[in-house]
């Protein structure tokens, strides 16, 4: 056949797919003139429990498994099997939840409300990648998490994003990670799982305005790898200082580094170091300086954190529900504010009185006067610590993949030339054998 | 995959990446037509839709309004139908572009990693650039990356530190004492005071029953405001208002507005210090409404009433407000700005752990009109009675007849008697008309309500339904006033004319007594006390007469100042508010105070 009758079929197979655009006419619903009664909205019956724990195994599985593909076998194509995989399943057909990066709030509350009981297969979707990453390094984020799949899934042009850039957008997730505990720790709020850009895409439907937030990292995505990995996501942020331990985690090369430079630009997640060159001598005198500003810096920072935190615990108090509701109650009757919300409606028709919703509300400012300190020191403290971690010399021989940074998704294997004399070598045992 | 290189010639694009290639290219231009189809059809349901929904309502509206032809009924059915078919066709429509604008998304996507898998190119490194001077140039921009993050990041904590949370409940919340002074909190136990304990208070406008009768016999009859003899002490009002005093125990109530403020008071009773004043917010609708009562009236012409836990207080904003006795605002509504023609004037009362609200508005054919009952402790309406009258000035009562409690409240042209506890329908009675503002009251078994300049009628509050015809005990057709409520007892009813013309009837059968011409004008409501009937004209002389068959004038007593508001009479005192002040006659300090 030739090159324009392939097209041609292309095409007519697209034109027909678009013609079920157009769809069918219907008739519209009869106009019932007899004693027909419409049923009744059913709702669907509660996920089986047992689900959870299959999930888990799936989990297990998928860890092991990837942790095999990205550190014995060191397979892209299968890397990125296992990770479509990972995304159908724990994406699409489980909508999505349970998923680990959520699940840092499920065991942030369990710590701080007595009455919260996380259940068993939260805490293993939270912990098991945890002990994965402090063995393997970021497996999970290889091959395992769907929100990474679908973004890996996409990237089709990547472009190189500037290390200051990188910097700087990255203490973003440190900031969400921050956020995330402290509204899960008094109970006001799960914002990780609200701000989800992808489940809305798993489950086919969601609120519109996080479709759309979801839809812009994907294009995002198309050019710049994995952007929500990179810089948003909190899960990461924990997994990033486990993998700096792990004792196993991915080389570029399966040998020794001859310093080539063909895996300069495989990366594109920026994931590769270089090998570092001395500085000029002039260097090393501002680096020390500028490393003990740094150091008397870091303790103000924390101290400035905590106290802007403190001094914010009316404003990040707003996002308690019950806050909210003494606040409108307030306006109400001061007459500050016109009509009833249901909200507002619902307390009345409880007959509490207002006074005892205030001094709840007032409660709970006050605890977020706490957390907020411990936020605000939290805030200072990365920020100051990558200051700090900015001016201190790195020693590189070779070319690395960044234990930190690097998310497993073994690209890098096939630019270097001793992996494939390792294929090679295996070839020949194999025809050998 | 072989340790070789791939052989690709050099300018020439393998054919499966071509074909990916083009796959791509095409899924992207049918992603983009499938999303202009599914805006496009967005568009016509959000914009289309709704003008010919619009169109359908009008000729519904004309069908309603002018005569229905079948030619019209067939042409709005036959639009109903394309409007119901055109909608489904167009969730139908998203719901497949909607499918198919994901599938090309996909063919895209995987076309497009197809085409970038195919198409990998050796790796090019350029020549390597000073490395040590590149990492640091990379380190160096990181750090102010940081350092201006840090600052962003600061300007925007230190824009919300000086613009501070709206967390306004956390002031209201009590936690700074009152300024004026420590008041004990509310009484414990029931959570409202019974009949007997009401009856030896002045909890509402004239006292227990609405009636303007004291049970005590110790009220002083001699006291001389400019002399300051048996004067126990005066304070000042802060705001203005006709309202009456109210009393519980140590504790007087009153309330005062301006245009711009609305406020309560709390009296000690033994001191006359101002313990506490309480804020009632304006509700915004006030404004726009451009509320202008008749100056008469004022802007807190509705007496408040307390049921013993609780005060509370209505303004002719139609904002009611509760208070508890420490001066802590329990709750706050608008029921919405009255229509009334001379300002709303009507007093509040209370049943049980209810407020008892008569909020008649409007010229009667709007259905405005409202009796409402509401909850003490929330403010939350417990029930409301819809009332197909105008407005009004008068104040509904709580009586006990045989046993069982009614609300009773005159408007026109009924004398209507509900059942407190839910609202319903008793008994009415068609018997007054007009501007109606004198209140009605219990005597004798009897329920006695005035038509101003033309009769006073009593009815027998012992039937059901519409009692017109069958419940008149008796009729007196010689005037009647047109603001001061009578007084009566078992014997005698008075009514008291705003020229100060005092008339006295019989309540066994409404034939007059007496009349007698006090030659004063009279704006508070007369008070029987014991024998002696109080009669307290606007410059502010107490008539005391004796109660009998005819008028027996027993003292006189000048207060000093214009008075408007109806007294209150409890246990050996008497509390009169004059414009501007608040004045306690009698009691055991009563030695006489300095001006």
């Amino acid at each position: 056949m030739t090159r324009s009758s392939h097209t041609l079929i292309l095409f007519a197979v697209l034109l027909a797919s678009g013609a079920a655009a157009f769809g069918l006419e219907r008739f519209p619903p009869p106009q019932f003139e007899t004693d027909y009664v419409r049923p009744t909205t059913t709702v669907p019956n509660p996920p089986q429990g047992f689900w959870e724990y299959i999930d888990a195994g799936v989990l297990i599985v998928t860890l092991f498994l990837a942790t095999y593909l990205i550190l014995r076998k060191r397979s892209r194509k299968w890397i990125f099997a296992l990770m479509l995989f990972s995304l159908v399943y724990f994406g699409f057909f489980r909508k999505g939840c349970v998923c680990s990066v959520g699940a840092v709030q499920n065991v942030t509350l369990t710590a701080f409300d007595s009455t919260y009981a996380v259940p068993i297969a939260v805490l293993m979707f939270f912990a098991l990648p945890l002990v994965f990453t402090l063995f393997f390094g970021r497996v999970f984020c290889g091959a395992v998490c769907p929100l990474g799949a679908i973004q890996d899934a996409v990237l089709i042009h990547p472009v190189r994003v500037p290390r200051w850039l990188e910097s700087g957008l990255r203490l973003i997730a440190y900031l969400y990670l921050g956020a995330g505990v402290l509204f899960a720790a008094m109970g006001a709020m799960f914002i990780i799982c609200r701000y989800d850009p992808f489940v809305g895409f798993f489950r086919f439907g969601g609120n519109w305005n996080i479709l759309v937030f979801g839809g812009c990292l994907l294009l995002i995505g198309v050019f710049v790898g994995r952007p929500y990995c990179r810089f948003l996501c909190p899960y990461g942020v924990i997994l990033r200082q486990l993998s700096r331990l792990s004792k196993w985690h991915v080389t570029i090369t399966p040998t020794d580094c001859i310093q080539c430079r063909l895996c300069e630009d495989a990366c594109p997640f920026g994931a590769i170091r270089k090998p570092t060159e001395p500085w000029p001598a002039k260097e090393y005198r501002v680096a020390k300086a500028r490393l003990a500003f740094f150091l008397v810096l870091l303790p103000v920072l924390i101290g400035a954190g905590g106290w802007a935190g403190y001094e914010l615990r009316g404003w990040l108090a707003q996002i308690h529900p019950q806050v909210r509701l003494a606040q409108r109650i307030y306006l109400e009757e001061n007459a500050q504010v016109e009509g009833t919300t249901d909200a507002s409606d619902a307390f009345r028709a409880t007959g509490r009185p207002s006074p005892e919703l205030y001094s709840e509300a007032t409660l709970l400012r006050d605890r977020f006067g706490i957390g907020g300190v411990l936020f605000g020191a939290f805030v200072g403290l990365v920020i100051g610590g990558k200051l700090l971690s900015l001016s201190v010399k790195r020693r590189r021989t070779d070319y690395e993949a960044d234990r930190a940074s690097c998310l497993a998704c073994g690209r890098c294997y096939e630019y270097c030339p001793k992996e494939h004399e390792r294929w090679k070598n295996r070839k020949e045992r194999l025809g050998r054998s | 995959m072989t340790g070789a290189p791939p052989q690709i010639p050099a300018n020439e694009p393998a054919l499966g990446y071509r074909t990916a290639r083009t796959t791509a290219k095409v899924a992207g231009v049918f992603s983009l037509v499938f999303l202009a189809l599914l805006v496009a059809n967005f568009i016509g349901t959000s914009v289309i839709g709704p003008r010919r929904e619009n169109h359908l309502a009008a000729m519904k509206a004309a069908l309603r309004e002018g005569e229905a032809t079948d030619e019209k009924l067939s042409e709005i059915r036959q639009l109903d139908l394309r409007i119901r078919r055109n909608r489904i066709w167009r969730l139908d429509f998203a719901h497949k572009t909607g499918h198919a604008l994901l599938a090309s998304i996909v063919v895209f996507f995987v076309a497009g990693k197809l085409a970038r898998v195919l198409n990998k190119r050796l790796p090019r490194p350029e020549h390597a650039p000073d490395v040590g001077v590149e990492q640091i140039r990379e380190a160096r921009g990181a750090r102010w990356t940081v350092t201006a993050g840090l600052v962003i990041l600061g300007g925007i904590v230190a824009l919300l530190v000086i613009n501070e949370a709206p967390l306004a409940f956390v002031v209201a919340s009590g936690t700074e004492p009152s300024p004026v002074a420590a008041v004990e909190p509310n009484e414990t136990g029931p959570s409202y005071a019974s009949m007997e304990e009401k009856r030896v208070q002045w909890h509402r406008f004239r006292g227990p029953g609405g009636g303007g009768v004291s049970l005590f016999t110790n009220i002083p009859t001699e006291w001389d405001g400019k002399t300051g003899k048996g004067i126990a002490w005066k304070s000042p009002v802060p705001l203005a208002g006709n309202n009456s005093p109210v009393v519980w125990n140590d504790r007087i109530f009153l309330s005062g507005a301006t245009e711009t403020k609305q406020e309560v008071y709390c009296y000690d009773a033994v001191s006359g210090r101002l313990l506490w004043t309480g804020d009632v917010p304006i509700s915004p609708a006030v404004a726009a409404a451009e509320l202008n009562p008749m100056e008469d009236t004022g802007r807190s012409a509705s007496t408040m009433a307390t049921d013993g836990r609780r005060v509370y207080t209505i303004f002719v904003t139609g904002d009611i407000a509760a208070f508890d006795f420490g001066g802590r605002r329990l709750w706050y509504k608008s029921l919405g700005v009255p229509d009334s023609a001379y300002g709303y004037a009507s007093s509040l009362d209370t049943y049980e752990d209810r407020v008892i609200v008569q909020y008649d508005q409007g010229d009667g054919s709007e259905d405005k009109s409202r009796l409402y009952a509401l909850d003490g402790a929330s403010g939350r309406i417990v029930w409301e009675a819809k009332r197909e009258v105008p407005n009004s000035w008068t104040s509904p009562i709580v009586v006990e007849v045989e046993g069982k409690p009614q609300l009773i409240t005159l408007t026109d042209p009924w004398l209507l008697a509900n059942n407190p506890a839910d609202g319903a329908e008793i008994w009415r009675a068609e018997c007054a008309g007009g501007d109606v503002a004198p209140s009605p009251i219990y005597a004798g078994g009897l329920v006695l309500a005035i038509e101003p300049y033309s009769h006073l009628i009593a009815i027998k509050p012992t039937g059901q339904g519409n009692v017109t015809e069958t419940h008149v005990a008796w009729t007196m057709d010689e005037g009647g006033p047109d603001i001061c409520s009578p007084v009566g007892n078992d014997q005698y009813v008075y009514l008291l004319e705003g020229q100060g013309l005092l008339i006295c009837c019989s309540v066994a059968d409404g034939k007059k007594v007496f009349d007698h011409d006090l030659r004063t004008d009279f704006v508070a409501s007369p008070s029987i006390v014991g024998d002696k009937i109080y009669l307290l004209d606007a410059e502010g002389v107490m008539h005391i007469g004796q109660v009998g068959p005819e008028y027996k004038e027993l003292a006189k007593c000048e207060l000093g100042e214009k008075c408007h508001a109806s007294p209150a009479f409890v246990d050996g005192r008497i509390y009169i508010r004059s414009l501007e002040n608040l004045w306690c006659i009698g009691g055991p300090t009563a030695a006489g105070v300095a001006d």
